[in-house]
């Protein structure tokens, strides 16, 4: 019993602060981006029901890494008619997270994946998404349009963001 | 005809002799039934201690114990180590600085190694003693050489994975030993280092060797050498007649195996210790492969460090090559020379004392190149310059990495990165050479006295305003020698500098009105005028304003022609820009 107490003591000196730095990515975000309002347009490109699809770059921190110009994500900016305010949405599917497409024809957003669809205002019209589109927060600066990229877990109802 | 009833087979022999009998709970007969665990009960923990249990016998045990340590410990860092040359050191660093306990196990990792290479070396000095390699246990013997083979690969990768300084270097420099080696030398070193040049397949090399191909070697032979060790049993003191032996003859479990216990337990301790005093493992500055870095050896390479100082040119080979592999070559033989009629060590004289040589000459050899490097100024300077630039590495670093990895951290500095920004979008006008900017100031000095004097004397020069070509700029200040050293005096003593003498900037401040200075500049710092508000001129504050819209009418007004750089630049880069600035004061 000694002889197995002593060396389960060594091995917790060993092994307890591994299992230690094992959960580090519990408690720490090791991929963290943007979070900034990030340039992605010009406020007179985005003309009324014709939905554009813009990406943001900007500063991502991975682990280590530092990169200043990559994408971080994409996303797509609609205004219902001239002069209305400028929303965007995520082009992450809130179901599991494929890429939705504007369909110019039906005149909504459609997941390739398994088939939601969403309007204009990214209610979710059929399809098992669980929630409309994510939408992401605008802000104007002398006619750029300024977006708060950010993630959200998928497949669920409640738009929970992610890091 | 036989028309008995058919003997029914029983199930289970009841007293079947080749399996062992279980006694205790049923869980246990149930296991032993499936499992056969009390084979692998005898197994491990069967065996005798001759002569009885001791610490001497501990040796192998706690080797094999901080082996474990290591590839437990080693498998949580590759878990967060990158291999390639962009990677490593940034990871290294990131382990060590960011992750919490990555200090810690990465210490224990880096201490444990050497610990195993003093207990393993312990361990061959006590074979050696017990005359352990004698007959039968030559092959045992072979194997344990083997096995401190490895233990030395094992440091030698593992040393070059942070692709630091002295992982760089020293790695760098055994690598040419290993191509120095006749004919087959260089082939040896360019698929060891994966390359004529050291380069990313070098880092991917030796992490492959050091966490892959060795462990699974040494796993192999430590394997075999346990098997030997438990066919031949350990070698009793010399000291013991066999009726002694015979007399305190103890199980191994729990006599012998308590013992392993607490010793590695003690070791572990004392590596625990050094981990926690050291806070980890040293991790120098990225590896440099322009500097000029004194390359030191870890401690347990310093013998051949030294060793190599006494032999020069063609005779270099006799150090690297030669002496080791004499020595290398002569363990191997030495069962097989070894014709002692006991394990006496008195019977074995010549073995004892070749052995008590060598640990005089390794020990002299490690005296001597450490009392040379703590002698020498210029070491103890190169050792300090090192630990700063290592502080400041890790200091940027946890800024984040750029892409390119190792050195080019630096630029996560202000200054440097602002040098950078500079180049993009200040050089295409100002200079920094003291040679004159192409439409604007030269920035050498700038926020000197000598600057400043120069400034007053003639503006209009093209270290400053004449190339800027402005409208009716500043006029030369004309006065004594006195006047004009006391009006920069004044202006100097607006950047805020410590060393400006207020007596002289009063009288300057005196001059102002006399020299007609306030019909174009006001002091105030708010009040606006045909030339800058003097105010805090050469502070940051200031430096800032001007990079951030130097047309502001408190400073250049409409007479300006610099760009605006508010909303092109963040407030940060601003920052650092005048920072980069000012820091002309004293730049060569």
């Amino acid at each position: 019993m000694l002889t197995a107490g002593i060396g389960a003591l060594v091995g917790a000196i060993a092994v307890i602060p591994g299992l230690g730095l094992l959960a580090a990515p519990l408690r720490r975000a090791i991929v963290r981006g943007a979070g900034q309002p990030l340039r992605v347009a010009a406020e007179q490109d985005v003309k009324p029901q014709k939905p554009i699809r813009v990406t943001a770059v900007g500063e991502v921190q991975d682990a280590w890494l530092r990169l200043d110009h990559v994408t971080v994500g994409s996303c797509w900016l609609v205004r219902a008619t001239e002069g209305a305010p400028i929303r965007a949405f995520s082009t992450i599917c809130p179901h599991l997270g494929c890429g939705v497409d504007w369909n110019d024809k039906t005149g909504k957003f459609d997941c390739p994946c398994h088939a939601s669809s969403f309007d204009l205002e990214g209610r979710c019209l059929s399809g098992p998404s669980p929630r409309g589109l994510d939408e992401l927060e605008v802000s104007l600066d002398t006619h750029e349009v300024l977006v708060r990229y950010r993630r959200f877990r998928t497949g669920s109802p409640k738009k929970e963001p992610i890091g | 005809m036989n028309t008995g009833p058919v003997p029914i087979r029983e199930a289970r022999p009841s007293a079947d002799r080749s399996r062992p009998v279980v006694t205790g709970p049923r869980w246990r007969a149930w296991l032993e039934e499936r499992l056969g665990l009390a084979v692998l009960e005898k197994a491990i923990l069967g065996g005798e201690m001759p002569g009885g249990a001791s610490l001497w016998h501990t040796l192998g045990s706690v080797a094999a114990g901080l082996f474990v340590v290591e590839a437990v410990t080693g498998i949580f860092l590759s878990l967060f180590y990158a291999p390639s040359v962009q990677t490593a050191w940034a990871s290294v660093a990131y382990i060590q600085d960011q992750l919490p306990l990555g200090w810690f196990v990465r210490g224990l990792h880096s201490f444990g190694s050497s610990a195993l290479v003093v207990v393993a070396g312990l361990h061959l000095l006590q074979v050696l003693l017990f005359g352990a390699y004698r007959r039968p246990r030559e092959a045992n013997w072979i194997l344990g050489l083997a096995l401190f083979g490895l233990t030395a690969l094992f440091a030698l990768s593992g040393y070059l994975l942070p692709w630091d300084q002295k992982g760089y270097w020293a790695k760098l420099v055994e690598a040419t030993i290993t191509g120095s080696a006749p004919v087959v030398g260089g082939a040896v070193q360019q698929v060891v280092q994966g390359g004529t040049a050291f380069g990313n397949l070098t880092v991917t090399h030796a992490f492959a060797a050091h966490a892959l191909l060795l462990p699974a070697a040494f796993v192999v032979l430590l394997a075999l050498h346990v098997y030997l060790y438990r066919k031949h049993g350990p070698t009793p003191k010399w000291s013991l007649t066999a009726e002694q032996i015979a007399a305190r003859t103890q199980p191994a479990f729990p006599y012998q195996s308590v013992r392993n216990a607490s010793v590695s337990l003690f070791v572990l301790t004392i590596v625990t210790c050094l981990v926690l005093s050291h806070h980890g493992a040293a991790l120098e500055s990225p590896a440099d492969p322009t500097s000029s870095y004194l390359a030191r050896p870890e401690w347990y390479a310093l013998p051949l460090f030294q060793l190599r100082m006494y032999f020069e040119g063609p005779l270099e080979l006799v150090a690297t090559m030669v002496i080791p592999g004499v020595v290398s070559a002569l363990l191997l033989a030495l069962p097989f020379i070894d014709r002692a009629p006991t394990n006496r060590p008195s019977d074995r004289k010549r073995v004892m004392a070749a052995v008590g040589a060598s640990l005089v000459a390794l020990g002299a050899l490690s005296a001597i190149a450490i009392a040379k490097d703590a002698r020498d100024p210029a070491y103890a300077k190169a050792r300090a310059e090192e630990e700063t630039r290592a502080r400041e590495a890790r200091r940027l670093a946890e800024k984040g990495m750029p892409a390119e990895g190792g050195l080019a951290v630096f630029r996560n500095d202000p200054l440097n990165h602002a040098r950078d920004l500079w180049d993009q979008r200040c050089s295409g006008c100002h200079g920094l050479t003291g040679l004159g900017g192409d439409k604007g100031p030269d920035f050498k000095g700038y926020g000197s006295r000598a600057w400043i004097r120069g400034f007053l004397e003639n503006p209009e020069a093209p270290l400053f305003m004449g190339t800027a070509k402005i409208d009716r700029g500043m006029k030369s200040v004309q006065g004594t020698p006195e006047e004009l050293d006391d009006l920069t005096e004044m202006v100097y003593a607006q950047t805020g500098a410590p060393d400006a003498d207020q007596a002289k900037a009063a009288r300057g401040h005196a001059l102002v009105d006399q020299k007609d200075c306030d019909s174009c500049h006001e002091l105030d710092g708010e009040g606006e005028n045909a030339g800058p508000n003097l105010k805090g001129r050469g502070t940051l504050a200031w430096v800032e304003a001007v990079i951030a819209d130097a047309g502001q009418g408190r400073l250049f007004g409409e007479k300006n022609k610099m760009p605006k750089f508010a909303g092109k630049l963040t407030a940060a880069e601003i920052e650092d820009l005048a920072r980069f600035v000012l820091s002309q004061k004293t730049a060569n």
